[in-house]
């Protein structure tokens, strides 16, 4: 008993001195960060300082247009704060985040169901476009708002020297990164040249990010609808298998050099090859550009459509939505400014001016992306988001998905003598299991 | 670390370097003065020492070379190495300044200056409690500091951020204020544990005599203890700022804005930023270790400095 | 901190239960009250979480263990259990190993020393993804990649120090090493510092050889240094992420995957926080366990 009171007296004192330092030392604080102001929205990208720097001019210009505020935040760690703010039921009124989220958002009761035609200019995105912002239940919880389409970045000087021309189909694209390996196109007289650039690491789902593509090529899917409202897991086809061992077989089991060194365990920030001026193709996303031209530089290579594949050319297209928060009661302001980012004058401004664009390929299909960045390179992006492109399928919360296939993938190409087709039946199990757990399964 | 001038209240413990190598250094011989007996002049242990120490800075410096000079060629590859800089320039430099490097190191600096200090205060006074005093629930006290090492602030992060925009009790949003930083930065268990081992090891007869001289406890701390754990202090203080300086997770959490962000967040930023290469990246790096290096530089006398001869072991 | 006690309280507490009782709390008070709300709070939220199917803004559902058995039989994180040992032991013990051995190196007053010490601190100072990429860099695995480029003059053919999954462990494990080497020397150069100099003395004139002098005066002078060193190695060796993360992500195909790596992938990339708080539940749990233990074998060794 004594004791007891002894230890807790002292205590009692510690919170008074405590709260006396408190208050002295942060007498300052500010008040609460949440507006309720109805003609004010708090508005959140994921950006870093000079994408923000572009999204703070589109703000302003939506300000000077319609009077209604913008509380602009560029949040890094969006989700960790978002998950903050959804534990206090208090939810940012608008969010531009990746597509891929949407499911996830959705399946955590996020977002705001949306109806297109309420947003004024709706009619100026494209069916196709509309159509990857649908939920699970039918309704749409996001509105397009930057596309892009995955392209071939390959080195024009290096096909020249080599007498090559750019691949269109995998096996020229195979014999193209062949000859970039072996026949030495910077003409050191060194073999260190290697043909293709891959982030083959799991870490993140790279793997499956970089891989999606060949698979829309040889006609396989990650997982499938069948047409209910719930999938099935689609890895196990013949198609999956004759893809995946494609790959495994050419690029990372067959001759060397075809793949960059490293490429197991690269990662987009870490597979710098294409700028160091080693590896001459790269599929990637058109966000390269503006790196590409400072190194290896803008008259060195072009940028052409992807390889087809057995089953066609489609590429992986991913990009950014428009979120409304949950239960935030602004309605009418966030159409408003929805219907700006979309519009013609809101996307240009997005596309343009000297710090990073944040739209790369216009929603808004009365604009021609080549046009506005007076760039005609851009246009052979816009064609392949347009004719053939496919996303991750957006409505289930993808995320668990793409990181098991990415761990699938990249094991499979690691080890070079296991069995694809066992493998890929592994996987396939995991990912039924992904989906039973958001109660998705056939 | 404001180093104070400290009047020792024994007169008999010559903890300043000068009164070290006038009294010690008279007494004692070089050879005594490093544990394996490192002598000065030339012999075979000399030449193996000096072999040593190559391979040391080899292995532990040369990759450096790298990064600096990464830092001053224009485009530095992503996949090859180079000791020299090509065409050496401070392009990179201006880039990352343009980037706001600048602002983020003024944050960092305030930050890491301030939660230094309070860290250094905290934990010395818990570990003077913890090594100098009796208490029921010691060990579980220090176990509690030492959890606080435990978990990653991975898992703590969105908890955390709940805190921050509100405190428990006083209501405050410490959100965007460096407050937001430098308090949960203040306990750091790993600062008490070695802060308390080291006053653990004073032998009590000079406390006791101390205490006879009525000597109260916050000068018993500051004059007598403090002046006898001096490396510990500066491992205290360089590891201390090291761990502030690298904090990634908690500016990110605690800004409002990205003014707010410090220039460890600002290097990751620069990581991913697909319109600059890796020449900015490093020079990024450059400027991020150099506050370190200083600090390490200023403190590093206090690490091998030990108490003269005799002084403790009474 | 003692000037807002009020007086007639802390002369009444001092009165009753004695001036010594209270003291150490107030020297404690400002750090548990700074670690009771920034890191206990948040803490035992996160713990609670663990219990929990997160979903902030609908509501977590209590799922009792569900997200402890689902991690635990996971085969994922059964695989990386044994990476875990495997690079926190071999990491932790070589760097201590390599830390006392520059510490010796390089102890002393001399102005050259000093300036190779501050050269050896380097990897400490440096933000460790820069040093992720420096590795990357230097295990480039062609025989252009500066590790490759040494074996290549002994002969040896290039190494996939980072591809290879029977290697990649053993390649981030030396890195582990290179960086807490240094971060350990500072720790015990301050240990040494302490020792007593007048024990070397008496040492040499009685004739002890290097190794006895080592084994019986340093060591034992260097014991609360080597314990810090120890208990950090054990708090640290099992959380192992970082070095993994900038390096090799966990792959390739997973050989590198250790608790945290599965952990942060479960909250980050698959968005299960639940799951991801029962992961770290688990290993601060054993890490916790693993501390009282060595505290255990130290008090014991103490009492020796």
């Amino acid at each position: 008993m004594r004791d007891r009171r002894r230890s807790r007296r002292p205590a009692a004192l510690l919170a008074a001195a405590a709260l006396a330092f408190g208050t002295a030392a942060c007498g300052s604080g500010s008040g609460s960060a949440r507006n309720d102001d109805p003609n004010t929205l708090e508005v959140w990208t994921r950006s870093n300082p000079d994408p923000a720097a572009t999204y703070e001019r589109v703000f302003a210009a939506f300000t000077k247009k319609t009077g209604i505020k913008i509380d602009y935040q560029p949040v890094i760690n969006f989700d960790q704060q978002l998950q903050s703010r959804a534990s206090t039921k208090d939810l940012p009124d608008v969010m531009i985040n990746d597509t891929a989220l949407m499911g996830s958002y959705q399946g955590q009761g996020l977002l705001k169901p949306i109806d297109p035609a309420s947003i004024a200019g709706h009619d100026q995105i494209t069916g196709k476009t509309w159509s990857s912002t649908v939920g699970i239940d039918g309704k749409h919880y996001g509105i397009p708002y930057s596309r892009q389409a995955q392209t071939l970045m390959i080195r024009k000087d290096w096909l020249q020297k080599l007498g090559l021309k750019a691949p269109t189909t995998w096996q020229e694209m195979l014999s193209v990164a062949k000859a970039f390996a072996t026949e030495d196109p910077d003409g050191d007289g060194k073999a260190d040249t290697y043909g293709m650039v891959v982030p083959g690491s799991a870490q993140n789902g790279y793997a499956a990010w970089w891989g999606a593509s060949f698979l829309w090529q040889g006609g396989a899917q990650i997982i499938e609808p069948d047409g209910k409202g719930t999938y099935r897991a689609a890895m196990d086809s013949a198609a999956a298998v004759h893809t995946v061992t494609w790959m495994k077989d050419n690029l990372f089991c067959g001759d060397n050099g075809v793949t960059q060194p490293g490429a197991l365990t690269a990662v987009t920030s870490t597979a710098t090859n294409f700028q160091d001026g080693n590896a001459g193709m790269y599929m990637t996303g058109p966000y390269n550009i503006a790196t590409f031209d400072t190194t290896p530089g803008k008259d060195k290579y072009e940028v052409v459509p992807a390889p087809a594949g057995p089953a066609g050319a489609d590429v992986l297209a991913d990009g950014e939505n428009i979120y409304f928060g949950a239960r935030t009661g602004k309605t009418k302001q966030e159409q408003a400014l929805a219907a700006f980012l979309i519009s013609p004058e809101g996307q240009k401004l997005a596309m343009t001016g000297k710090n990073q664009p944040v739209v790369r390929i216009p929603v808004n299909s009365t604009l021609d992306a080549a046009k506005v960045r007076d760039d005609a390179r851009w246009s052979v992006v816009q064609k392949a988001y347009e004719d053939a492109s496919q996303q991750f399928p957006n409505a289930p919360d993808f995320a668990p998905i793409k990181q098991d296939t990415a761990d699938a993938l990249n094991a499979i190409f690691t080890y070079c003598g296991g069995d694809v087709r066992s493998q890929l039946g592994e996987l396939n199990e995991t990912l039924a299991g992904d989906l039973k757990d958001q109660d998705l399964l056939t | 670390m404001s180093a104070p001038v400290i009047d020792p209240v024994r007169p008999t413990a010559p903890d300043t370097p000068a009164g070290r190598s006038t009294k010690a250094q008279r007494t004692t011989p070089a050879r005594f003065d490093t544990a394996l007996g490192w002598n000065d002049k030339p012999s075979l242990a000399w030449a193996l020492r000096i072999l040593l120490c190559l391979i040391a800075l080899a292995v532990f410096a040369a990759p450096f070379l790298t990064i600096f000079s990464g830092a001053f060629t224009p485009n530095p590859s992503g996949s090859s190495l180079s000791f020299l800089p090509h065409d050496s320039t401070l392009l990179n430099f201006k880039v990352a300044g343009e980037r706001g490097i600048w602002d983020y190191l003024g944050n960092s600096l305030v930050i890491a200056g301030g939660g230094l200090l309070l860290q250094l205060v905290v934990c010395t006074l818990a570990a003077y409690a913890l090594a100098r005093h009796r208490f029921r629930g010691q060990a579980l006290i220090m176990m509690l500091f030492m959890m606080t090492l435990m978990l990653p602030e991975e898992v703590i992060a969105i908890p955390l951020s709940l805190v921050l925009g509100d405190v428990p009790v006083v209501h405050l949003d410490l959100k965007g204020t460096v407050w937001g930083v430098i308090l949960p930065l203040g306990a750091w268990g790993f600062s008490v544990m070695m802060l308390t081992e080291f006053m653990r090891d004073i032998p009590t007869e000079i406390e006791e005599a101390a205490r006879l001289d009525g000597v109260g406890e916050l000068r018993m701390l500051w004059q007598v203890v403090l002046p006898l754990c001096k490396p510990a202090l500066g491992v205290a203080g360089v590891l201390g700022f090291i761990m502030i300086w690298d904090q990634y997770l908690l500016p990110l959490i605690a800004a409002k804005d990205p003014t707010d962000y410090t220039v460890t967040v600002a290097l990751s930023i620069l990581r991913t930023d697909p319109e600059v290469g890796s020449g900015v990246v490093l020079a990024g790096a450059v400027i991020a270790l150099i506050p370190s290096l200083i600090v390490y530089l200023l403190l590093q006398r206090s690490l091998v400095t030990g108490i003269a001869a005799g002084a403790t072991k009474g | 901190m003692t000037a807002t006690v009020p007086a007639p309280a802390a002369r009444r507490v001092f009165g009753v239960l004695g001036k010594k009782a209270v003291v150490p709390w107030l020297f404690l008070a400002p750090g548990l009250l700074l670690a009771l709300v920034f890191k206990f709070w948040p803490m035992a939220k996160g713990i609670w979480l663990s219990f929990f199917d997160v979903r902030p803004f609908l509501g977590d559902q209590w799922i009792g263990l569900d997200n402890y058995t689902r991690v635990l039989a996971d085969h994922r994180f059964q695989d990386a259990i044994g990476h875990t040992l495997v690079l926190g032991l071999g990491q932790s013990l070589g760097a201590i190993l390599l830390g006392f051995a520059l510490a010796l190196l390089l102890e002393g007053q001399a102005r050259s020393l000093k300036i190779l010490r501050t050269a050896v601190f380097l990897p400490a100072v440096t933000a460790t993804a820069v040093v992720g990429e420096l590795w990357r860099l230097m295990y480039y695995p062609t025989s252009d990649g500066l590790l490759n480029s040494g074996l290549h003059l002994l002969g040896l053919g290039p190494v996939q120090f980072l591809d290879n999954p029977d290697i990649a462990l053993y390649s981030t494990m030396a890195m582990g090493i290179w960086i807490w080497a240094p971060y350990n020397m500072v720790i015990l150069l301050a240990g040494l510092a302490g020792v007593d100099r007048s024990l070397y003395e008496a040492a040499a004139m009685d004739g002890v050889s290097l190794w006895q002098r080592l084994r019986y005066i340093t060591l034992p002078a260097i014991r609360p240094a080597l314990m810090i060193v120890l208990t950090l190695a054990t708090i640290r060796g099992l959380r192992v992420f970082t070095e993994v993360y900038v390096l090799t992500g966990g792959g390739p195909a997973g050989s590198t995957d250790v608790w945290m790596t599965r952990a942060y992938t479960l909250g980050f990339t698959r968005n299960d926080i639940g799951g991801a708080s029962a992961a770290s539940v688990v290993l601060l749990c054993v890490t916790l366990l693993l501390t009282v233990m060595v505290n255990y074998l130290r008090k014991r060794g103490e009492a020796r």
